[in-house]
This record gives C-alpha cells, structure tokens and sequence, in this order.
C-alpha cells in the first residue's frame, strides 16, 4: 500500500500554494515534511488526506482520493489538523471516541463495545485517560492537543498525519510523544504497516520520530531523501534564508 | 457526567413538560377539573365521545380549541429548538438558529405571498402554505450562507450573524410592502410577523406531527455525524464526515421544520436560539440529548409563551412572537456577551 502524487497543483481560492508536486510515500514510512511557513507543509498534508481539492494525481492504494468516499478515506489516513478550533464543550471522553466513527462498523455511525475499548486505550497512550470526565474548555492547551491526539490515534488508520502534533506540549511531552510515535509506526492496522507523515517544527522532534525528509520550499519539494542529510546546515540555509547553524548554541544538534 | 444523573435529569424534564402541557391546556378563563379533563382526552382517545357529566360545551371548549392549540405550539416551539441546535452545530455558532439566519422570515413572506395572491398547490391543497414556507425558508438561508461565505470564507460568527440579520430586515420589508399593495390582508399580515397560535387546530397539528416525527428520526439518525461537524469542517472532514452533504441534508431539514412552522404560525424568533443553549448547559453538547431535549424543552417553553400571550391582558391576546422576543432578546443579549468574552 502506498500514496501516490503525480503532477499535483493546489490552489486556495485562485492562488496556487502547490506546483506540480511528485511524491511517494509508501507504508511504513516515517516521513518529516519540512519548510518556512507558507512553504506549503499543512496545504500539502491536507491535499494527501484528500480534505481539499486538487488537479493531479492523488492515489492511495491506487484509488484517487478525491473521489473516494469521505468515511472511506478516514479509515485509510488519520489527520491531525494544526489548529483545531473548540466551539462546544464536549468531555475528554465523547471527543475521543468520535475519532471512532470512520472506522465503526454501523452506517450511522453507532457505537459498539469494540470502539470505546480502544478510544479508552488511546486516553490511556496518550496519558489523557485521568482527564476522562473534563470538559474541553477545562483544559489547558497541551492538554487538549494531548486529548485530540487521542482522537487521531482512536481513528485507528494506518496512515497518519501530524501537522505540528508539538504545539503547546512542554519538553517532557514532546519526548514522550516520539516514543509513542516510534512505537506506533512499528505496529500495524489492519495488517498494512503504519506509516507517519509529519510537520514539526522542532527538527529534534523530527529527527527522532522520522527517517525521511521531505523539504518544502514556496510550494515546491526541493529535498527528499534521508533526514540526516535533509536538515545539514547547508540545506536549512538554503530553506529557510537564515543561518539556523549560528541560532543554536550546541552545534550537534543540527 | 454520570449516566444515573443523567437519566434523572430526563425524567424530571420529561414531567415538567407533561405538567406545563396540562397547565397550557386548563389555564384560562373556562375551570375544568383534572378527572374531567382526563375523562375528555380519554373518551377522544377510545371513541367513546364526551364522557357522562361532562357538558358538550367544555368537550369542544378542551378537546377542539385548547388541546390542539397547546399541542400546536408544543410542535412548533420543538420544531424550532431542534432546527436552531442543528444550525449551531453546524455553523460552530451559538448564535445561529432560524431565526437569525433569516429562514423565518424568508418563510413569512412565502407564506404572505401565498396568502395575497391565493395561490394554492393542485391536489394537496392543505400544504400550499407549508410548502411555500418551506421553499422560501430554504432560499433565505442559501442566500445567507452564500453571503457569508463570499465576504468571509471561514463564516465567522460575527458574519452570520449580522448577515442574517440583515437578511432578515429586508425580508421584512418585503412583507411590509406586500401588506401595503394589499389593505385587505395587511392585519393579518401583521399578525403573521408576530406569530400567533390563535384558532390553530388539529388540522395543523395533523401536518405538523409527521412532519417532526419524520425530521426528527432524520436528524437522530446524523446524531453523531453532528457532533462531529461541531468542530468544523475541517476536523469533520479528517474524521471521515463529508461536511457539505451533512450540511446540506440537515439545512434541508431545517428549513422545512422552520417553514412550516411559519408557515402555520409566523415569525416566532429565540426559541431556537434559547432552548438548545440551556439544553446544552444541562445536558452536555452531544446531540443524541441535545435533539430530544431542545424538543422537550422548547416545545414546552413555546407552550407556556402561548399561555401567556392568551391569558395575561385576557380577553385580549397579544402575539406570541412578543412575548417570546420579550423573554428571549435579553437571553440572546447574554448570549452574545458570554460567548464573547470566552472567545480567546
């Protein structure tokens, strides 16, 4: 099983964020998608998850996304958006097992015992398990992107997308979610290997969770390889216009 | 929260809804006893006509003006409740409902159109006005949404609101105009913008109660999809709910919960504002509660506001539509200031 990109463009509105992408990512990949903001990092997550529109080729499993049906697409690949705006209260616990509803079995979306057995071990991975009963706008932010992490795991896809899954998490969170990260991406669902996509910010957190590169830069994919030789400081010069060797003190870490 | 909570919060709501009905339907200037009251019903319900010692006048007084009357606006209040969740649900807008989206108006004035220029369905004449709300309903509140998208492609609160209300102004001019060209319904017109529960019988309530019925199931059934759409699109889009059809199915469904409850009734506005706000406080945002409560809820506040439009200046009535305005409009006011001062 693989996800594959020929010539894709994506706009948003009339401008077009995305030219003419060629990409393949195939299961039990773990790739880091990289860039500046506004390279085109969340726009191109989006498009492979098939939630906005595209010319191009698309192909999961070699079906083109966009016309795959929406519940069908969610049970492939999980998505995990950047911001994630809250307008009702739902408790911990109702928000984790809506990540269920792709992947139950009932045309209307039902619950069985199956689901909340695994939305409750997903509260439990993700350490959100104590904030069961609380309400979403109890939470502080880590806390929430911890709960919505939860969320994506318990749509229970093999494929799963991370737009910057380290927002608002401190140190110590940050290192526990590579963990997990690294030990999800050694399990399988539904017997195809499972395969990360994600943006970071934090290249430390990319290089411990992902083993493969693909950098961004206005819209296009100027690197795509191993991640040790994606994040030189000669690449990250070339990405980001700015000398991120001399920003940061220890200079092992790049 | 606890289920066992919950499940008492259902009963203790479920009664107080039985016994405001039972209120609604005795209140008035005719005293009837309980046991009569009861032996009317009961005898209606069996076939067995009015029963002994029960004056033929009281019969007709209970069982063919107030009983179809309260249970009138019980459907309506609860036709727009449930509307006005699944609008905030969607929209991801405590603000949104009908009302403010201008769907009710849009639904006077088809049904104004109806009124002056007599027009009427072949066959199914009973819908005619039903139906023409329904349309015209549902043309407003594309129009709206249309807008608001244009001016602001993520539809913010603030666009909807003041699109709606805009919206609903020149509608309502609209309906003004119409009463102007036609002097001979302009009262009634008038009445309409009010809303008025006045001599609604069970030919209404006979339209009315499968229609709910058959909306409500329909929006049960896209229960949890709701939920999910209450993070936005795009989160819905990412757990495997299609947006745009959800959306489109339950405006549909909306809009004709709306319009034929305007189309019997008129513009009654904060019911769907109001019930699902307090549903919520009590009972939590997950619509397999949500729905059946804003029903029960708004249904049996839209009942007691039309006890008190007829009883309070009794004989006189005044609009129902002012008197839910003068309990809701505060409400809405509080609303607004509350979810503003949250939003971060």
């Amino acid at each position: 099983m693989k996800i594959e990109v020929k010539n894709m463009t994506a706009y948003y509105g009339k401008t077009e964020i995305l030219h003419d992408i060629d990409l393949e990512i195939n299961a039990g990949e773990k790739v880091f998608i990289g860039g500046s903001n506004g390279s085109g990092k969340t726009t191109l997550l989006r498009v492979l998850a098939g939630i906005i529109p595209h010319k191009g080729e698309v192909k999961v499993d070699g079906n083109e996304i966009s016309s795959m049906k929406r519940r069908e697409a969610a049970k492939l690949i999980s998505l995990m958006p950047q911001t994630s705006d809250i307008y009702f209260p739902y408790s911990v616990y109702e928000t984790v097992l809506l990540g269920t509803y792709a992947s139950s079995g009932s045309a209307f979306g039902g619950i069985n015992a199956k689901d909340i057995e695994y939305a409750v071990k997903c509260m439990e991975d993700c350490g959100v398990i104590e904030l069961k009963d609380k309400h979403l706008d109890e939470l502080s932010g880590g806390q929430l992107q911890r709960v919505l992490l939860a969320r994506t795991f318990a749509q229970r896809s093999p494929f799963l997308f991370l737009d910057e899954p380290g927002n608002n998490l401190d140190i110590k969170y940050r290192a526990e979610l590579c963990d997990k990260l690294n030990k999800w991406a050694e399990e399988r669902t539904a017997d195809i290997p499972n395969s990360l996509v994600c943006v970071f910010h934090d290249l430390e957190q990319a290089r411990r969770c992902c083993t493969r590169a693909v950098m961004m830069k206005d819209g296009r994919i100027i690197y795509d390889g191993d991640i040790s030789n994606g994040t030189t400081p000669e690449m990250l010069l070339k990405i980001y216009d700015f000398d991120v060797a001399s920003y940061i003190d220890n200079k092992n870490t790049l | 929260m606890n289920k066992k909570g919950t499940g008492l919060k259902i009963v203790i709501s479920a009664v107080l809804c039985l016994f405001i009905l039972v209120v609604c339907i005795r209140a008035g200037s005719v005293y009837i006893s309980l046991k009569d009251l009861f032996g009317i019903i009961g005898g209606h319900l069996t076939g067995k006509g009015t029963p002994e010692g029960v004056a033929p006048m009281m019969d007709s007084i209970f069982w063919t003006i107030r009983m179809p009357r309260a249970l009138c606006a019980f459907m309506v209040g609860g036709a727009l409740s449930i509307s006005g969740a699944c609008m905030q649900a969607l929209l991801q807008n405590p603000l949104a409902s009908s009302y403010t989206l201008g769907v009710s108006s849009g639904a006077s004035v088809g049904a104004a159109l109806v009124l002056v220029t007599g027009i009427t369905l072949p066959v199914f004449t009973n819908f005619t006005l039903p139906f023409a709300g329904f349309v015209f309903g549902l043309l407003t509140v594309t129009a709206a949404i249309l807008m608001a998208r244009a001016i602001d492609r993520s539809i913010s609160n603030t666009t909807v609101v003041l699109i709606g209300m805009v919206l609903s102004l020149f509608v309502n001019g609209v309906l003004n105009l119409l009463s102007t060209f036609d002097d001979a319904h302009s009262k009634q017109l008038y009445l309409w913008m009010m809303g008025s529960f006045s001599a609604r019988g069970w030919k209404h309530c006979a339209v009315l109660f499968p229609v709910c019925i058959i909306c409500f199931i329909g929006l049960m059934l896209m229960s949890r999809k709701m939920d999910i759409m209450s993070f936005g699109d795009l989160q819905a889009q990412a757990m495997g709910v299609d947006a745009k059809k959800t959306k489109i199915v339950s405006i549909l469904i909306c809009a004709l919960l709306t319009g034929i409850s305007v189309a019997f009734t008129g513009v009654i506005g904060f019911v769907d504002l109001a019930a699902p706000h307090v549903v919520r406080k009590l009972f939590g945002p997950a619509h397999k509660l949500v729905l059946p409560m804003s029903f029960i809820y708004g249904g049996a506040f839209m009942a007691l506001c039309d006890l008190i439009s007829r009883t309070i200046l009794s004989p006189r009535e005044i609009p129902v539509g002012a008197v839910t305005a003068l309990i809701g409009a505060p409400f809405f006011a509080y609303v607004f200031f509350v979810s503003r001062r949250k939003t971060r």
